[in-house]
């Protein structure tokens, strides 16, 4: 399998209010189909790590290589386009734009892209509520749905541009266990049946043993992987 | 591109009705604003373009004078030009005043596109009636001629100044004058002029100073037949003053310049004329157009009010949004629609506002000595589109500020925060 997501020796640290090293010389691969599942307790610097990978974050030292091309040079804008082309973000709380419907949260990262007419984006609306079963909801504000619900239209939106690569950041926390099964088998066909590179930092025990490869964290750094 | 700033304004649109009172204060601030703006800037321009076309049509748009700006060159200084020449004793000469050639004048005035001129014959008189005397200064003028140029006529009652035609010893003087000699209209005045002379002249009109608002000559002018006047100054066949009129008023200034370089004479344009009045309105303007913008600024504070909280409510969606790959300009122009829809709808309020004000304004039973006076208004396009852009500028510049905080906003702090 192609590597589709690499890390260098990543590190970052903060220096305000006291000096901090999030994360330590951390180096990983994730290959395209792959389901990795990063583990620790909190603070350890998991989700630090994933904003590096997701180019949300700079490292201080290190290299993010997305599909074998280093990022470190690349710019703002350019480190936006691949954002928006290449990676998709889930989050422990939906974050679905309050104000806009199920329907145009999902839509959001097609609009912006620009490549699919509003047809195109309202059949791939229609396709992704199909497939993540939000059948009869796109109408909705995300007031109007269960938690479940909301996250699953997180993750229809993630997927909207066809992302080769999902970063997600305690996707099931705030779910109950049957969403959270739901959720898990879900990442779990995109990446074994869509090819996609599905990393997720996540306290669920549950959700690790799904994984195809655990990351154990400590520290800010690496201590084993399973 | 459309598609884009469709999205981009459909976040915009929904920030601003969720704070929905928040939007209604900030668009009332500036349709108040853009209102008041378009009442009192049609009021203060209405009124300047009514004065301005008043100055234009009531008298003449360049006045010819047998004066000289600067003293005639003495020969001798021309002679030794560059030497050390001093001139002592010098007296001028006497003179006929009068201006010389002024039948080439006239038809060089008369060779200019879109130029009417007629002659006439100005000086100091004392009229007399029942004991009483008032000094004036008595126009002597060719009716005729001198109707095309001014408007004199809408300003006279009792009688026309082509009336003068009819009666060589016609006298025209201003109502306040009549009233203070206790003359009235027919009765005969015994006019003096300088030189001793002595005429009696019937009051064939009386100027009303309230006939026409805005332009008035003064109470002590009077007008006369040219030929009488030459009697009366003993000055046959001379004039003392040419007066113009263009087509394009406009022209006035450029047209003097070019005719005083060929005539010698001073030859003063109706901008020469009034250049302090025209001063004087250029800083009223200046005036009223700061106090304005500052309503306008004040009501944009409403504008930066409420995108700087819509700012502060929605780092976590400017998060996420950035976080999907919206670039922070993307995220920018968000804020920015939301300043310019409150600066449009207010401004479409403020108009409606503003023509309201400006009827109730026409409509107003305002009255200058008993006549009814209709306010002079400047309800054009211009003002809408100066209302409007200033509005506009004004809510972008209040919605940049707090939108430039948006690339400063750290989604990762924002994130993590939120987690």
């Amino acid at each position: 399998m192609s590597v589709r997501l690499e890390g260098r020796g990543l590190t970052r640290r903060l220096v305000d209010p006291e000096p901090f090293t999030l994360v330590d010389a951390v180096s990983l691969t994730v290959a395209a189909g792959e389901l990795v599942a990063i583990v620790g307790p909190s603070g350890c610097g998991k989700s630090s790590l994933l904003y590096l990978l997701g180019l949300l974050d700079r490292p201080d030292v290190g290299e993010v290589l997305i599909d074998g091309q280093a990022t470190s040079a690349l710019g703002d804008r350019a480190r936006t386009r691949l954002r928006l082309e290449r990676i998709g973000f889930v989050f422990q709380f939906h974050f679905l734009l309050p104000e806009l419907t199920a329907g145009a949260n999902i839509a959001l990262p097609m609009r912006r892209l620009g490549r699919l007419g509003e047809a195109g984006i309202e059949a791939r609306v229609d396709e992704l509520c199909a497939k993540l079963d939000l059948p009869d909801l796109k109408g909705r504000r995300p007031d109007r749905l269960s938690g479940g619900q909301r996250q699953r239209v997180a993750v229809a939106r993630a997927l909207a541009n066809d992302p080769a690569l999902l970063l997600c950041d305690e996707p099931t926390g705030n779910l109950d266990s049957a969403n959270t099964r739901r959720v898990i088998e879900e990442f779990g066909r995109l990446a074994h049946e869509e090819g996609r590179a599905v990393v997720c930092v996540t306290h669920d025990e549950g959700f690790a043993q799904a994984a195809d490869r655990r990351i154990h964290m400590l520290d800010g750094r690496i201590v084993a992987q399973t | 591109m459309m598609a884009m700033l469709r999205v981009l304004a459909g976040i915009a649109f929904a920030h601003l009705w969720v704070r929905a009172r928040a939007t209604f204060v900030a668009t009332l601030g500036v349709a108040i604003g853009v209102g008041f703006f378009l009442a009192v800037s049609g009021m203060m321009v209405g009124s300047q373009k009514d004065f301005i076309r008043t100055l234009i049509d009531t008298a003449p748009h360049i006045i010819v004078r047998d004066e000289r700006r600067a003293p005639t060159r003495q020969p001798a200084l021309t002679a030794f030009a560059g030497d050390a020449v001093r001139i002592e004793g010098l007296r001028p000469q006497e003179e006929v005043r009068g201006l010389k050639d002024w039948p080439a004048m006239l038809a060089d005035v008369r060779a200019q596109p879109g130029a009417q001129v007629a002659p006439s014959l100005s000086g100091a008189v004392t009229i007399g009636y029942a004991g009483r005397t008032a000094a004036v200064a008595l126009n002597g003028v060719d009716p005729r001629l001198e109707g095309r140029l001014t408007k004199i006529d809408e300003t006279l009652i009792g009688g026309r100044l082509s009336d003068l035609e009819a009666r060589p010893d016609g006298l025209i003087i201003s109502r306040p004058m009549a009233d203070r000699l206790g003359a009235r209209l027919g009765d005969t005045l015994v006019v003096t002029a300088s030189t001793g002379a002595l005429q009696r002249m019937r009051i064939l009109a009386l100027i009303e100073p309230e006939g026409r608002a805005g332009f008035y000559a003064g109470d002590a002018v009077a007008y006369g037949l040219l030929r009488t006047a030459q009697v009366l100054f003993t000055r046959p066949n001379v004039v003392n003053q040419l007066h113009v009129r263009l087509t394009d008023p406009d022209d006035a200034r450029l047209m003097a310049e070019v005719l005083e370089a060929r005539w010698g004479y001073k030859w003063e344009s109706w901008q020469e004329r009034s250049a302090d009045i025209l001063n004087l309105l250029v800083v009223r303007n200046v005036i009223m157009y700061a106090v304005i913008l500052a309503i306008l600024i004040v009501a944009s504070f409403g504008i930066y009010t409420a995108v700087s909280n819509s700012v502060a409510d929605k780092r976590r969606d400017i998060a996420i949004l950035r976080a999907m790959g919206f670039s922070a300009f993307d995220v920018q122009a968000i804020f920015l629609i939301e300043g310019v829809a409150i600066a449009i709808l207010g401004a479409v309020m403020g108009f409606a506002i503003g023509t309201g004000l400006l009827e109730i304004l026409a409509r107003l039973p305002l009255s200058i000595g008993g006549k009814p006076l209709v306010l002079p208004l400047d309800r054009g396009l211009g003002q809408y589109l100066i209302a409007g852009g200033a509005s506009m500028t004004a809510a972008l510049l209040a919605a940049w500020l707090p939108a430039r905080k948006v690339a400063r906003v750290d989604p990762v702090s924002v994130l993590r925060g939120a987690a």
